[in-house]
């Protein structure tokens, strides 16, 4: 009994001699005492457990430099756009409730187009007539300019269709296959251990300029959506007329108008909108 | 007078907002918070919620808050929103922003 006494106090002295502070204790000593009390897995469990605590603490705070997403990444930038240039768009301004997200709303649904969120910024301002700016899938932002809609005197139908026609491009990715090249550096992306090159927000913002300001849409581009939304609205002759109208209204104030002479710039053109719309009514004559 | 009693708290969900003097959207903002900043609400009238934030008492819109924290799109992307260096008055507009926005969604009938 004493023998056994004797040689516990040996190892427990043996252990301490060999621990410093804050360091595991070397076990390997006591390896098959510990073995039998189950306490070498226990000592293993705690080392796994503080493993995984590092690598989780160090993932959380890499995490931290995270890019914005595909999801997120669109409104951000779209967003910031908007702030950045609110002196331009002058978006910052008291207007009347025209009721336009109702009627919007209405207008979605009896097209079918459910389970569609919108935004409309109406901007005081002829630099931008309408537009829809890149966001995450089925959410849509409009801007949309009041002293158009007012010059033009459109209905909340008229412009409920000018909507959806933003929204057509909207879903063909236009805007994004634009930008993307420039933007794909700053998508889904993590800077740990540099800096965020500032230069590349920059960049995707110069490109947002030059689609919205300057540059616009293809004729190719806007062939399509032309056909697109002459396919969906010809089984609603009412509808259909409605945007034919519209588009000679736009037609008109382009070529009579210096203030949205850009209109045929952004969106070539409404003159040849009308052309697209019309092939078989001559043929027919 | 008696004070108005806190009746809950909320938190702010769109990534910058105002607390306005007034239950309009376009009347003097007292000042701009953060999303996910905790707001102590007095009233809720009219889709206004009369609340509370620091010094503050004043007007946010009902639908910017939220009962319970959301994941804030800066919260999610911490130095990316730190790098972007914003400035005080851009924060300022990106909080106008969402006083001036006219949302809505198409519903599934």
């Amino acid at each position: 009994m004493n023998r056994l006494l004797l040689m516990s106090l040996f190892i427990s002295l043996n252990i301490f001699a060999q621990s410093k502070p804050d360091e595991l204790v070397d076990f390997s000593s006591i390896k098959d005492v510990l073995k039998s009390d189950r306490l070498d897995e226990s000592a293993k469990i705690k080392q796994e457990r503080s493993e995984r605590l590092r690598i989780k603490k160090e993932q959380s705070r890499k995490a931290r430099y995270n890019t914005p997403d595909e999801q997120d990444f669109w409104m951000v930038m779209s967003e910031l756009w908007l702030v950045k240039n609110q002196q331009i768009l002058k978006w910052d301004f008291q207007k009347p409730d025209f009721g336009l997200d109702t009627a919007f709303q209405d207008f979605l649904e009896k097209q079918g187009l459910l389970e569609k969120k919108f935004k409309i910024l109406l901007v005081d301002s002829p630099t931008v007539a309408h537009f829809a700016l890149p966001t995450s899938k089925n959410q849509y932002l409009f801007i949309l300019s009041l002293p158009f809609i007012r010059t033009l005197d459109l209905s909340k139908l008229e412009i409920s269709l000018l909507l959806m026609e933003d929204m057509v491009r909207a879903d063909s990715e236009l805007f994004k296959s634009h930008v993307r090249p420039t933007a794909k550096d700053l998508i889904g992306m993590n800077y740990a251990g540099s800096k965020l090159d500032i230069a590349k927000v920059e960049a995707v913002l110069k490109k947002y300029d030059e689609m919205i300001l300057d540059k616009g849409f293809t004729f190719s581009q806007q062939f399509e959506i032309t056909k697109h939304m002459d396919r969906s609205l010809k089984n609603n002759q009412e509808l259909w007329g409605t945007y034919y109208r519209m588009i000679g209204k736009i037609d008109k104030l382009v070529k009579e108008n210096t203030f949205y002479k850009n209109i045929s710039k952004i969106y070539p053109s409404p003159e040849l909108q009308l052309n697209w719309l019309t092939p078989a009514k001559s043929k027919d004559l | 007078m008696a004070q108005s009693k806190v009746i809950m708290v909320k938190y702010l969900n769109t990534p910058w907002g105002h607390v306005h003097q007034n239950s309009s959207r376009y009347s003097t903002s007292l000042t701009t918070v953060s999303c996910g900043h905790p707001i102590k609400v007095l009233e809720i009238n009219k889709g206004w919620a009369k609340v509370v934030a620091g010094p503050y008492t004043g007007y946010v819109q009902d639908v910017h808050l939220s009962p319970k924290k959301i994941e804030c799109i800066q919260d999610k992307y911490p130095r990316f929103f730190d790098d972007l260096k914003l400035e005080i008055t851009q924060m300022y507009y990106w909080g106008k922003l969402y006083d001036q926005y006219v949302e809505g969604k198409s519903r599934l009938k």
